[in-house]
């Protein structure tokens, strides 16, 4: 199984990830719109995540543990950092 | 020694003994961490409520970092450096709180109050003055960078006719939101009002930061700022973001090992959710560099 064969997951997730950057350069200094930013993006990666795995029929619970707890780490990390 | 680096390759390179994944991305250190980072939030908010000096919001900037960096800008470009003064300090006070009574962010306010006003009040008599405003930066050098990348904001920085600065850092609700504001006003002294203090009223009105109106007596906008209340919250942003970067770093290279090994293992197809993680962990790393940034007028 090669990485190619999943280059438009890739891709995808790396379009989103971009997109995330630029809309948070362009609110900084709003801390509401910048925490529902990484909400976004957050949700969007155990999401996609989740799902790139279901299709593939690679969906195992230690998987999805595996992304929800990195997704809220990261999300409970950074609403300390904006709303300290 | 010995000690450590087995202690390293426990956490980062996949073996034997780990199971073949390194311990620092296991599901039992995951939730370490997540629980971790729960106690930090409720530790915070609880610290918050039983200190009086907490506000429940912070930022690292302070005043002397804030006239120190200017300093070392107008130096740097062959500039005196800037007196401290107090009376603009307090003008650059009551115009932070004025943004937060009044609900705006601007150098002027909706009922047309002008920086100059304050300046004014406080028995400074300009024949140049400036404003530089920012708000929700988490450090003082963001603040400085950020201004000095603003062609209006960098004018007032370097303009040579200012002899003064005043600086406040005001935390408060605007539109809100817990926001810090920070104002630095800049001012030369009248002349003749030196030697004469009965023709110290006389101004001219005020231009904006970056006009180039070549007026002997046209002042120029900046920001007031005002100090925090406590040094508690200065060092607790500031671990909390060097906390942030370094986890996530050493989770990117925990997944990058963890890959790394199982590509040569020829066992990639089990590891390829790494990838997402890697790229998620890096975006999150990069988005730290533009969280610590603000805005400013």
């Amino acid at each position: 199984m090669k990485l190619t064969n999943h280059l438009f997951d890739y891709l995808l997730f790396f379009t989103a990830g971009i997109i995330f950057l630029i809309a948070l350069n362009f609110f900084k200094g709003e801390k509401l719109i910048e925490f529902i930013l990484f909400l976004i993006f957050i949700s969007f990666y155990i999401i996609h995540g989740i799902y790139h795995h279901a299709i593939k029929d690679q969906l195992k619970l230690k998987i999805v543990i595996e992304y929800i707890l990195l997704g809220f780490l990261v999300l409970f990390l950074i609403k300390l950092l904006i709303f300290s | 020694m010995k000690k450590i680096v087995s202690l390293i390759t426990h956490l980062f390179i996949p073996h034997e003994k780990n199971q073949y994944q390194p311990k620092a991305i296991q599901l039992d250190f995951l939730s370490f961490y997540l629980v971790l980072a729960l106690t930090l939030n409720f530790g915070y908010r609880l610290l918050s409520h039983t200190s009086l000096q907490i506000l429940g919001f912070a930022t690292d900037i302070t005043i002397n970092k804030l006239y120190q960096l200017t300093n070392e800008v107008r130096q740097k470009y062959g500039l005196l450096p800037l007196r401290y003064n107090k009376n603009l300090e307090k003008a650059a006070y009551q115009k932070a709180q004025d943004m937060f009574q009044k609900n705006y962010w601007a150098h002027f306010g909706p009922d047309g109050t002008t920086p100059w006003q304050f300046i004014l009040q406080n028995g400074y008599q300009y024949q140049y003055a400036g404003e530089n405003l920012a708000k929700n930066f988490l450090f003082s050098d963001g603040v400085i960078d950020a201004w000095m990348h603003s062609q209006s904001h960098r004018e007032n920085i370097l303009k040579k006719e200012y002899q003064d600065v005043g600086f406040a850092v005001v935390n408060g609700i605007l539109n809100g939101e817990e926001t810090t504001l920070v104002v630095q006003m800049f001012g030369s002294p009248e002349q003749s009002s030196l030697n004469t203090p009965s023709q110290k009223n006389q101004i001219v009105p005020p231009v904006q930061a970056g006009e180039k109106k070549e007026t002997t007596q046209s002042p120029v906008l900046a920001q007031t700022e005002k100090e925090l209340p406590s040094g508690k919250k200065i060092s607790l942003i500031s671990f909390n973001y060097h906390l942030n970067f370094v986890l996530f770093i050493l989770l990117s290279i925990a997944f990058i090992s963890d890959l790394y090994f199982a590509n040569r293992l020829g066992l990639l197809h089990l590891k390829r959710k790494n990838i997402f993680h890697f790229l998620f962990l890096s975006f999150v790393i990069l988005s730290l560099l533009i969280v610590k940034q603000g805005k400013i007028i």
